[in-house]
């Protein structure tokens, strides 16, 4: 199923918009969406998953545990950097940041 | 027919129009006193009579539709050369005419939506398919009540007056410069046609589904998603095209919907109309619950996903259901056990470590704990397989103030008779959860979760695990569990309290030698024709115990080595269990590669190697705990897999083996259906009780 065409918006919000890009196992819960546009303009990371929570509530406890812990062999990255590294979910996202959930290398 | 005519008990009063099938008449019920429409379908429409019988033949299925969605027909007939049909008079307008060019509000949508998925549920309930929905064969009354039209009248119609193969796509091709208009009774409905159809190919109830779509995204939208300036461009964007998205206004979850509908491939899409039904009304609650409509409310509570090719089960078939480290297998024969098919994997890299099958209250249903990256969760199959649940959300969770985190479902066990609709399962890290609606939704045991002893468990190497669930056949309120390493529990009140019992069973993994718990038992298992006898394969020796558990005795002597995994008991004989050795701690393979199943028939006393047919040389073989499994049936068959992926099985109780397949994945669990299950569940229940023994062997059914 093909990626949804945001809405019309000015260039204004264009620049600043949040993207996520979704993995393939997780698609069934974005209506198969490989990237998704968060709508408000969340300021950390914590912000932004609530918000794609919301949104596809499918994607949550495939991602985090009932601790709300990010799973062990997931990582998120904001842009390149992995958010282990940067404050997890307390990491700010600055206008236009691109949040990549990925599964890890590890496991097997 | 004519105004003023009578037909039978039905004056005609008026002529309401004149479509492309007919015309259609207002006319009065003289005997019941009431307004029906009558469609009296043209000579044109229908030409012949072979062609007019299989009109009645396909009316009279859907006079037996009765539904509130569903426009009722009460009667079809033949006269002066006419066909006509007698049906429900709807004072109302088609959806069709109720579509702005900007679409319906949302809400109007969903509405409309979950009556036309309700009405396509109960139809294809009975093997009705509509075959031609579209929105002007939907009707909406003033209050909003939704009356679906003309269910499976249109596929004989449409083939009488538009040949089969005209609706392929070459021919479509060769008439590409033929306009929508000049096609006659094609016009309207090629942009509902579902890909398959255009293509000539088979089509069942998911075309209605496709046409669902079509409807959703039109209401929403005002717009068809798939129209082109000549038939030829409408069948390429539906065969070939996304549909463009919906505006901004529509919700995603909606949105999603749609999509789903709209799968090119029919395996892709909603498989049941219910699950369209469903997944709208999901939308709607999270509407009604204050969300605005632009702000995504939740979505429909689990996805249907493709799983394996279909296959086709009659009563008295085998099944065994294997999980493996990278997905789930069906192994299926007959009753003679001669030849198996295997099909799969369903869950593709994911690990299965239990599976399980719920024959009761006429349930068909198999239920498998996927694990992965992603985290671990139930799903569950109604069509062996085909299709399978993927929940939006974990079924099974700690509460948050546990401060644990589910990592993997080690078992699932069924409630007893006359308890149908529960559900256990024992989890990692060590827990119990329990289901008393068929696993729609699970709450952890807190009597155990709660018990003194917990923080004192350590994990084994496979972690800290909750892996064997035992019920008492006779005694509902006592039931066993095992733990890696923990020991086993029991309670005597339904789950409220737990107490170790372990006494007996020896260990060296700490000074104290029979400590109260902390052992590593590996399995256990109960015969269900004597309830008090348990057998228990621990890390450092087998035992069994005669009295409920209470006490243990060591039972190893006369085998090759007293560590192991798997092990099952005799369907019917009570002194007879199945294991099989591994060599050690150290050494976890089959001793002196020779790959042997052990057994008693003397309750342990003696112990016999059952190896006819099982590779003797190099075979450093493993078997885990869950992958060992007997059928039930008489004699019975063994099953076991192995951790380099080989499946064996014997069909005369382990006089001798045979390969059933080998290459799969490392076998984690190994269980076994005899399919429409309550006649052999009848057959076990009477020849335990011929043995002269108390309670039930029931529950053997579908399960170890």
């Amino acid at each position: 199923m093909g990626k949804r065409e945001a809405p019309a918006k000015s260039e204004a919000n264009a620049s600043v918009a949040i993207t996520v890009y979704i993995p393939g196992p997780l698609r069934p819960f974005s209506g198969g969406r490989p990237q998704v546009e968060l709508k408000n303009s969340p300021a950390t990371l914590r912000d932004a998953l609530d918000e794609l929570w919301k949104e596809y509530p499918g994607i949550r406890d495939r991602v985090v545990t009932e601790e709300g812990r990010l799973r062990e062999h997931i990582n998120i990255f904001v842009g390149k950097e992995n958010v282990r590294y940067t404050g997890d979910f307390a990491t700010r996202l600055g206008p236009g940041a691109e949040i990549s959930i990925l599964p890890a290398v590890s496991g097997g | 027919m004519k105004v003023g005519d009578t037909l039978g008990n039905y004056h005609v009063h008026a002529k309401l129009g004149e479509g492309g099938m007919g015309a259609v008449f207002r006319a009065r019920d003289e005997v019941l006193h009431r307004d029906v429409a009558i469609k009296v379908l043209s000579s044109r429409t229908i030409a012949d009579k072979p062609a007019k019988e299989l009109l009645l033949h396909e009316a009279r299925a859907a006079c037996a539709l009765s539904h509130p969605n569903i426009c009722m027909i009460h009667q079809v007939g033949e006269t002066g050369g006419e066909l006509y049909i007698v049906m429900e008079l709807i004072a109302g307008k088609p959806l069709s005419a109720l579509i702005g060019k900007d679409g319906l509000p949302v809400e109007s949508v969903l509405r409309y939506g979950v009556q036309i998925a309700g009405a396509l549920t109960h139809s294809h309930s009975r093997n009705v398919i509509h075959r031609d929905l579209k929105s002007p064969n939907v009707m909406v009354t003033p209050e909003g009540l939704v009356k679906v039209l003309d269910f499976g009248l249109a596929r004989r119609i449409r083939k009488e007056v538009v040949p089969e193969t005209a609706r392929t796509l070459d021919s479509l091709r060769a008439t590409s410069e033929t306009t929508m208009e000049s096609t006659g009774g094609l016009t309207g409905t090629i942009p509902y046609m579902a890909p398959e159809l255009l293509k000539g190919q088979q089509s069942d109830q998911r075309a209605d589904i496709w046409a669902l779509g079509v409807v959703l995204y039109e209401a929403a939208s005002g717009k068809l998603p798939f129209l082109g300036q000549t038939v030829l461009e409408t069948s390429g964007a539906i065969l070939h095209q996304l549909p463009p998205p919906l505006p901004s206004w529509v919700p995603n979850s909606l949105w999603a919907i749609v999509q789903r509908c709209l799968s090119k491939d029919p395996q892709q899409r909603y498989q049941r109309a219910g699950e369209v039904q469903a997944a709208l009304e999901a939308v709607q609650s999270a509407s009604v619950a204050g969300a605005t409509t632009t702000s995504a409310p939740a979505g429909p509570a689990t996805v249907v996903e493709r799983g394996m090719r279909h296959i086709s089960l009659k009563d008295g078939d085998v099944l065994l259901l294997v999980g493996t480290m990278k997905g789930a297998f069906l192994v299926r024969s007959n009753a003679r056990r001669a030849s198996w098919e295997v099909i799969g994997p369903a869950f593709h890299g994911q690990a299965v470590y239990t599976l399980a099958y719920d024959g009761r209250k006429g349930r068909h249903r198999l239920w498998a704990s996927t694990s992965s990256y992603w985290g671990t969760f139930l799903r569950s199959s109604d069509d062996f397989g085909r299709t399978w649940t993927n929940p939006h959300q974990a079924n099974v969770k700690f509460p948050a103030e546990c401060g644990v985190s589910l990592k993997n479902i080690w078992q699932l066990c069924l409630g007893r008779e006359g308890e149908p609709d529960t559900m256990y399962c024992g989890v990692e890290p060590a827990a119990l959860f329990v289901s008393h609606d068929a696993g729609e939704s699970w709450a952890l045991v807190r009597g155990l979760f709660d018990h003194p002893h917990r923080p004192r468990w350590v994990p084994g190497n496979g972690g800290l695990c909750l892996h064997t669930i035992v019920l008492d056949p006779v005694n509902r309120e006592r039931m066993y569990i095992a733990i890696s390493s923990g020991g086993v529990y029991r309670t005597e009140d339904g789950g409220a309290t737990w107490q170790a019992r372990n006494q007996g069973i020896r260990v060296r993994h700490e000074p104290e030698r029979y400590p109260e718990f902390g052992q590593c038992v590996h399995k256990l298992v109960l015969h269900p024709a004597r309830p008090e006898r348990l057998f228990l394969q621990h890390h450092w020796g087998v035992y069994r115990s005669d009295d409920h558990g209470d006490t243990w005795q060591g039972i190893s002597n006369g085998l090759p080595s007293d560590f192991g995994f798997a092990m099952t008991t005799h369907p019917r004989d009570s002194e007879c269990v199945y294991l099989l050795p591994i060599e050690s701690d150290e050494f976890r393979c089959t001793p002196e590669g020779r790959l042997r199943v052990y057994r008693t028939r003397n309750a342990g006393a003696s112990w016999e190697p059952l190896a006819r047919g099982l590779p003797q040389k190099g075979a450093y073989e493993t078997v885990l705990r869950d992958a060992m499994s007997t059928d039930g049936l008489n004699p019975a068959g063994i099953y076991f897999g192995t951790r380099s992926g080989e499946l064996f099985g014997s069909v005369d109780e382990g006089k001798s083996w045979k390969l059933i397949v080998g290459g799969l994945p490392p076998v984690v669990c190994v269980k076994t259906v005899v399919v429409g299950a309550p006649a052999s569940s009848a057959k076990i229940k009477a020849e335990a009780n011929n043995l002269g023994k108390k309670g039930s062997s029931g529950k053997k059914r579908g399960k170890r």
